[in-house]
């Protein structure tokens, strides 16, 4: 199913005169759709004081060109005011943000603001200006909005939106499914709340409030205008991240770190020894480390319950509030790190009770980074030849075309890490590019290898690069490669002479590494 | 049936106004005037194909029917030289002359799609024994003029066309597309139809016209197959067979780096390639590693860029391993860390990369069991499944490169599930590598059948290739749905493991 966040066209004149800069697409690859006019009908003009436009500056890094900045683009969106004056937003708007305000909607007043907190997976962030008399007078007029996560299958409810001179415009929906989705980065699937309706645009934004009475529900995720189906953050996740917030140390949504296959076939089910209504799901992969592992989980398991909820053949539970839902959303939204969880699971014909504690994966901890923000790539830079640590954006970069050559080897390591991981691999160095230099003579064609040991030491990421480098046993250094052509000389002064040309050459590189 | 003049890596566009614009070129010299109805042509023939496209979705059908139409010349006694690409997957070939109507069915006595060159001879070959065969001549040198003859688009009757060498180089040949060889390149026009036919100087044949680009990609760019390629290929097939190309199967990366250079312990003089990939299955796999320096091939000195002076021209080393035959040998002067080493080869093929290259003549192999279709895994399969799954991708792709030959010779895919009750869970496990069927691991097509016959458990148990679970079908429903499954799509046999 294809995901569309939110990018509605400005179609009003003033609309477009209001904007500071050229708004930039959300970075999955989607068409912005327009929405028409006619639908204003829908609509109706509430008043609404506690929601503020939040106005942000995002400008990432450049990812084959990691020492660059792409160019800074605006997002806006619409905050919501909760206690202790703190505006929430989706995880979009604080996204390598260079830049972030809040600005009262009729009045036009504006105030810095920064991240409290924020989760690109759970796509939430917590903003809040500094301390002082213009951020009283900022928030004077403004009440915080309860979150309310009572909604439920057939709920009506509406998004909110702000016309131009800051009047509220609604557009009622009504909620039709629970499931569970992959928000905006790759990972594991969290609740959404799918609701049927019409959405007029506005303005591009990037979060827009959804409310059930005056109360917060949800954020929006995705607008889809041709089936007019949008997708909602909902207010149990919400709840969730603010609660984690709230203790002063934030720890994220819990995995249990395994995927499992449903057993529908009832051929498999016989195969399995599973009888015809037993309830149940195989488990195919237990991630090593993970709170599954930890546990006692192991491969070929059938997992039959998580904390006394029974799972089905297709791996759904019965939410006393939602219906069949996800077994995922047991642990994911229903729990928090540190949790103690009880699974049972069928072994070998025999029922068995696994006692663990609920972890997180950080991103740090996968081979390839399933996503980056706010930081610069990691990187070195040595005599013209690039080394990188391979991530999901990087790959992502190249698109769905690229079905062959370095980058389709490259993205079958991401989906299928484990052989890297049992090497002792943290990170996968690979030789990303070769910038002309008198020591790279020869090599300028390269890019995509895989970046196995220098000067003798394996390398298990750039750190292990970087130190490497400082061991040249000859008067060269040696690159041994996964792949063609499998080793490269490079002299180790010229490189370093050709390093002093990089500082600030042609190239206007302002550092040969990033490695924090 | 469409008439589809033969010509791979073309779409000639026929006139443009950028050859209008040329200035007319100079008129051929007098004495090169040709009276085609004196008859000093007519070994130059047509040659008309009808042929079937194998198809590799429904691998159990005959294919597509198609035709096409070449050029071909007489080399000798009832026998005419084109190329391979003009009949292969023939059904039936006719000849004609330029100045005779009637057709002469013919049939392939020698095919070599390594080097794009056939030979055919006519059933009756009574009506050809007195015209006079064509000789060769060598390599022409470059800016020399030479015409092209055939049966291009454009007309029934013969053709030719006029241009100059332009590039003597090492090229990959369409037909196979894995294959490289020595290849001509002329500016004389080379379209559609001509593929086959001679291209001559000074009344002798110095290549066979065989593949060009389009016009969009590039102008006047047409290829011949030289005289040491067509020769090779004669002498092959002497002995009454072909025993295609040999091959050092291993890769070579240019000296051109300074410290690769000292470390290599290469001296200043130029001389000296270094190998960055060693095929094991191949000839030089238990001799050469990675790291090594080729300094001379049969004492031809291999220079940083992996070129050699041969026969006066800069060529691709494998120039000189190409002109040799299976079990021929080559000297090899090489250094190992600093030590200069001599061997002498002995010369075979390396067949994993023929699987990568497109097949003829070939009727596709497949095995379907219970609506589960078994092919294996080639560049002819890839081409007719739109495959997006990325394991298949990256076995396909890196076959060679990260030796998975040696463990999967043949990976064999399981590539349509025809659905049906039995087997309606299975259908979107549809492009998977087969890594093992009740336990046999599957190395080849004729594995899968191995492994289907045993009978010893009730479930027929296939494990896929990096897919999270292994599909199982109960034996006895699976055999009964089998038969059914057969009529249903109207599959006549439920396997071809090719000619035993």
């Amino acid at each position: 199913m294809k995901f569309i966040p939110l990018f509605l066209l400005a179609v009003s004149a003033t609309a477009l005169q209001a904007q500071t800069s050229a708004p930039e697409a959300p970075r999955t690859k989607s068409k912005p759709i327009p929405v028409l006019r006619s639908t204003a009908q829908l609509e109706s003009v509430v008043q609404n004081s506690s929601l503020v436009k939040v106005n942000a500056t995002s400008q990432p890094y450049n990812l084959h060109l990691p020492w660059q900045k792409e160019s800074p683009s605006g997002r806006r969106g619409l905050g919501v005011v909760l206690a202790d004056n703190r505006v929430l937003v989706t995880g979009q708007m604080a996204a390598d943000a260079t830049y972030i305000e809040l600005e009262l909607p009729e009045s036009g007043q504006k105030i810095p603001a920064k991240v409290v907190a924020v989760d690109y997976e759970a796509n939430l962030a917590l903003l809040e200006s500094a301390p002082s008399d213009k951020q009283k007078a900022f928030f004077a007029g403004l009440k915080p909005m309860a979150v309310d996560a009572s909604a439920r299958i057939g709920d009506a409810v509406s998004i909110l939106q702000t016309g131009r001179v800051g009047e509220i415009i609604e557009s009622p929906l009504r909620i039709g499914k629970v499931l569970t989705r992959r928000y905006n980065v790759e990972g594991s699937g969290f609740l959404v709340y799918e609701a049927n309706g019409i959405i007029r645009s506005e303005a591009n934004s990037f979060t827009l409030p959804v409310v059930k009475g005056s109360k917060l529900a949800g954020l929006l995720l995705s607008y889809d205008s041709k089936n007019q189906v949008t997708t909602i953050l909902p207010a149990p996740i919400i709840e969730h991240f603010l609660k984690d917030v709230a203790d002063g140390k934030y720890e994220g949504f819990p995995g249990l770190g395994m995927e499992l296959q449903s057993t529908q076939d009832e051929q498999f089910r016989d195969y399995l020894g599973l009888k015809p209504n037993a309830p149940g799901v195989l488990i195919s992969t237990v991630m090593k480390g993970g709170s599954a592992e930890k546990a006692g989980m192991k491969k070929g398991d059938i997992l039959i319950s998580i904390n006394g909820f029974t799972i089905d053949s297709r791996g759904d539970y019965k939410d006393p509030q939602f219906g069949a839902l996800s077994s995922s959303h047991l642990v994911r939204g229903r729990a928090y790190v540190g949790d103690k969880v009880e699974i049972k699971v069928v072994r070998e014909g025999k029922e068995v009770t696994l006692n663990g504690q609920l972890a997180r994966r950080n991103p740090d901890d996968y081979l390839v980074l399933p996503y980056q923000f706010d930081k610069g790539p990691r990187y070195v830079l040595m005599g013209g030849l690039l080394f990188q640590e391979l991530s999901r954006p990087y790959l992502d970069a190249f698109g769905e075309e690229q079905r062959s050559g370095a980058i389709l080897r490259l993205t079958r390591i991401a989906t299928h890490p484990d052989k890297y991981e049992e090497e002792g691999r943290k990170k996968l160095v690979f030789l990303s590019m070769v910038l002309p230099t008198p020591s790279a003579q020869g090599y300028d064609k390269l890019g995509g290898q895989v970046v196995n040991k220098v000067n003798g030491k394996a390398i298990n990421d750039l750190n292990d690069l970087a130190e490497a480098f400082k061991n040249a046993k000859d008067s060269w250094h040696v690159i041994e490669l996964d792949e063609f052509p499998h080793i490269l000389y490079l002299d180790s002064f010229s490189a370093e002479r050709d390093n002093m040309r990089l500082l600030d050459g042609a190239y206007r590189i302002g550092s040969l590494k990033r490695l924090e | 049936m469409n008439i589809r003049p033969l010509l791979p890596l073309l779409a000639l566009a026929l006139l443009s106004s950028a050859a209008l614009a040329q200035p007319a070129p100079a008129p051929p010299a007098a004495n090169q005037a040709i009276d085609v109805a004196s008859g000093a042509w007519e070994g130059i023939v047509n040659i008309d194909v009808s042929m079937l496209f194998p198809d590799y979705r429904e691998p159990w059908n005959a294919g597509q029917p198609s035709g096409g139409s070449g050029t071909g010349f007489l080399i000798g006694k009832n026998r005419f030289l084109t190329n391979a690409h003009v009949v292969s997957n023939a059904t039936r070939i006719l000849i004609r002359t330029t100045n005779d109507p009637e057709p002469h069915p013919a049939k392939i006595i020698h095919i070599a799609h390594d080097c794009d060159l056939a030979i055919i001879e006519a059933e009756d070959g009574k009506h050809f024994d007195k015209l006079k065969p064509l000789d060769f001549g060598g390599i022409p040198q470059l800016n020399t003029e030479v015409i092209a003859i055939g049966y291009p688009i454009g007309g029934d009757r013969i053709s030719v066309t006029r241009g100059v060498v332009s590039r003597i180089d090492f090229r990959p040949y369409s037909h196979t597309s894995v294959d490289s060889h020595l290849a001509i390149q002329v500016d004389a026009a080379i379209n559609p139809g001509n593929s086959g036919g001679p291209v001559m100087q000074e009344g002798k044949v110095v290549g066979v016209a065989f593949q060009g680009f389009s016009g969009r990609v590039a102008q006047n760019v047409g290829y011949m197959i030289p005289v040491p390629v067509i020769k090779r290929f004669l002498k092959d097939v002497e002995d009454g067979r072909y025993d295609h190309y040999v091959d050092l199967a291993a890769s070579d990366f240019p000296i051109e780096n300074p410290a690769q250079a000292k470390a290599l312990g290469i001296s200043g003089d130029g001389v000296g390639v270094m190998v960055a990939d060693v095929e094991p299955a191949g000839s030089v796999g238990e001799l050469l590693k990675i790291g090594d320096v080729i300094l001379s091939i049969d004492d031809n000195p291999v220079m940083n860029n992996g070129l050699v002076r041969f026969e006066g021209e800069l060529m691709d080393m494998n120039e000189i391993v190409e002109r040799k035959f299976a079990g021929d040998t080559i000297k090899l002067k090489y250094m190992r860390e600093g030590k200069k080493l001599e061997a002498t080869v002995t010369l075979k093929r390396f067949d994993p990369y023929v699987r990568l290259g497109a097949q003829y003549n070939q009727r596709p192999r497949y095995i379907v069991h219970a609506g589960l279709v078994f092919q294996p895994l080639d560049r002819n399969l890839m081409d007719a499944h739109q495959m997006r799954d990325d394991t298949v991708n990256y076995i396909f792709d890196n076959f060679l490169t990260d030796k998975l030959y040696v463990e999967r010779p043949e990976p064999v895919v399981l590539t349509n599930v025809l659905p049906d009750e039995v087997n309606t869970w299975l259908t979107p496990y549809a492009h998977s590598i087969v890594d093992e069927i009740n336990g046999v691991k599957i190395k080849s097509l004729k594995d899968v059948k191995t492994a289907l016959e045993k009978q010893d458990k009730p479930f027929l148990e296939i494990r896929l290739l990096e897919k999270n679970r292994p599909l199982v079908l109960k034996r006895e429903l699976a055999a009964a749905a089998h038969k059914r499954i057969m009529q249903t799509y109207n599959i006549q046999a439920d396997s071809y493991l090719g000619d035993e």
